[in-house]
């Protein structure tokens, strides 16, 4: 399966895939309603795109009581919108934090991979985002583990 | 050979899953009978039904296609009245006799009205079944007013949907704080002002005597202050397991049926999923009656998978709970009311917006989330803190700097390696399948 590959190293910080994420998701240039999300590290000096992983067990899939959310042919856990009644049951039973609610909608929304042309992967200027047969991972983890290094030391 | 006939009592989340289980590893090889009293329905969707945003007929779970797309064989309309463990055989309420091989039991709960004069008069409703939603549909009219008794989750489940339909809201509480069994003292009363602010009346600590009929209207008597007037009463005032019935069977019976790893109760071919079973909470390893949705998903699934001959494990649910009222966000995860923990909280009371976290050393066992779900964080927060606690990540090097930061969990769940340590996890072994896709061949 493709899916999104994240090279921290190379993002930029420059929120193009959150501006393109919002429009192709919802038809408007709104970071808030981006399904991938950029963290900040160094204070602000180094940064990180962080989204769904489609992940094996699919916990958002599972919890919804009404399966609105299924498996597209591209492997992306999506949402069905005539389905989703906006229980958020998704949003609690997802432990990545990447099941988003919508309270202009009343709908929950997470990444589809833009039905295997993703965004964010095209929009993204030093392929920091990538769309490659890969088996998910944890792309951010030592990379923020080192970023949070300094600042944590200069907390204590 | 004769097929393997799996009997299932009840058609709700823990039932369906099961039943949805089963056929994912055997793909029709075996027999599998549903008995259930009502038609199913996701009990979770009744409020957005309540509410007029969804149609009647999207709360159903089971339509007669759907259970013969599965292979089941239903007998909706009929309780079980008792089971004979010894003869492997069900009995329904007209006297049928269902023989199986191996039985599931998951006959949830039923709601429970406080015992008070007049709480089963008429304008004084249940909301937790179907028909019960559909009594509150009838009773609420624009610019009535009800009153709710019982603050908790299920009550608070539906104040948007009673708001909506555009009654005034009286919300009562026995306890001296609402949710008292979702959030603590702090978080109850950012919600307590939040609902005030825009003209829910609550109450708390009232004790209440007896429900009058006055003039058409309901007349609320309370131990101590003032009645309440309302054209109609909504009894949210718990639940109880269904499980009278399974009196002298032989099944042991704690709180609810006690379970073992395979959610198999002491009589090895009848299994227990959903309210009524005893399953192992995540957090503390011991047997916990949950009583919600999240949970009794993966009993169903645990149960359905072992019934398949598969020998899968259960290793526990997670405690959980989400509500929204009016646009604020309410959640809770865990051990989160756990006196033993080490607590760290943090309140902004102009968004408003409030965390707490719960640590046994240096990792977090419960944590409690509450804000505006307009802001950005609001729902990605949510999913982190479950994470945190679901992985049991250690969070050494962030401790010191989430006292005083408890607004930026995600670097912290990002850094410890969250992702990394839930990312081999699954339920039942293997990646999940769409519902849907699940079919008899």
């Amino acid at each position: 399966m493709k899916v999104l590959r994240i090279t921290p190293q190379r993002c930029t910080g420059c929120m193009r895939c959150e501006i393109t994420c919002s429009y192709e998701q919802s038809g408007v240039f709104q970071p808030a309603k981006s399904v991938i999300r950029i963290s900040p590290f160094e204070a602000h000096t180094s940064y990180a795109p962080y989204t769904c992983t489609q992940c094996d067990e699919a916990w958002c899939m599972v919890a919804c009581p009404v399966n609105a959310i299924t498996i597209s042919p591209v492997g992306a856990k999506v949402i069905l919108n005539d389905l989703c009644v906006g229980c958020k049951l998704c949003t609690i039973a997802c432990p990545y934090g990447t099941v988003f609610y919508d309270p202009d909608t009343d709908k929950a929304t997470k990444c589809d991979l833009c039905g295997g042309a993703p965004a964010c992967a095209s929009a993204c200027p030093t392929q920091a985002i990538e769309y490659v047969e890969a088996e998910s991972a944890d792309w951010l983890g030592s990379f923020a583990a080192e970023r949070a290094e300094s600042q944590l030391a200069q907390q204590a | 050979m004769a097929r393997t006939r799996h009997v299932i009592v009840g058609g709700g989340t823990a039932g369906m899953n099961a039943i949805t289980t089963i056929r994912q590893y055997d793909r029709g090889a075996s027999e599998i009978i549903l008995v259930a009293d009502e038609r199913p329905y996701a009990r979770m969707v009744l409020p957005y039904y309540l509410k007029g945003s969804i149609s009647e007929s999207h709360v159903f779970t089971a339509p007669p296609t759907r259970l013969r797309t599965l292979g089941v064989e239903p007998f909706i309309g009929r309780r079980a009245v008792g089971v004979d463990a010894q003869a492997n055989i069900l009995t329904l309420d007209d006297g049928t006799e269902l023989p199986y091989d191996d039985l599931l039991i998951a006959t949830g709960s039923s709601a429970v009205r406080a015992p008070v004069a007049g709480a089963d008069g008429a304008g004084v409703h249940s909301f937790w079944t179907l028909e019960q939603a559909q009594g509150v549909i009838r009773g609420i009219t624009p610019g009535c007013s009800v009153a709710m008794i019982g603050a908790g989750f299920i009550a608070f489940t539906i104040l948007n949907s009673i708001l909506e339909l555009g009654a005034q809201l009286t919300v009562v509480e026995i306890a001296p704080q609402i949710l008292p069994r979702m959030i603590d003292a702090t978080g109850a009363d950012v919600v307590t002002r939040w609902l005030q602010e825009r003209g829910v009346a609550v109450r708390t600590g009232a004790q209440l005597n007896a429900i009058e009929d006055a003039d058409g209207r309901k007349r609320l008597r309370f131990q101590q202050g003032d009645d309440v007037m309302a054209d109609q009463v909504i009894m949210a005032t718990g639940i109880r397991t269904n499980l009278d019935w399974l009196q002298d069977s032989g099944i042991t019976i704690n709180r609810g049926i006690v379970v073992d790893a395979q959610m198999r109760s002491n009589v090895p071919n009848v299994y227990a999923a959903g309210d009524v079973a005893e399953g192992r909470d995540a957090v503390t390893g011991e047997p916990a009656l949950h009583a919600i949705e999240p949970t009794a998903m993966e009993h169903g699934r645990i149960a359905g998978a072992n019934m398949a001959g598969q020998a899968q494990t259960y290793r526990g649910s997670l405690l959980m709970n989400i509500v929204e009222v009016l646009g604020l966000e309410i959640a809770s995860f865990g051990a989160w009311d756990d006196t033993d923990a080490e607590v760290m909280s943090a309140l902004r009371p102009e968004r408003p917006a409030y965390r707490k976290l719960l640590w046994h050393g240096d990792r977090i066992t419960g944590a409690m989330i509450l804000g505006p779900a307009r802001d950005v964080w609001a729902t990605n927060d949510v999913g982190i803190l479950k994470g945190l606690v679901q992985s049991g990540v250690s969070l050494r090097e962030w401790k010191a700097y989430l006292r005083d930061n408890l607004f930026d969990v995600k670097r912290a769940f990002i850094a410890a390696g969250a992702t990394g340590r839930l990312l081999p996890q699954t339920v039942l072994g293997r990646p999940s399948v769409a519902a849907e896709s699940v079919a008899v061949q």
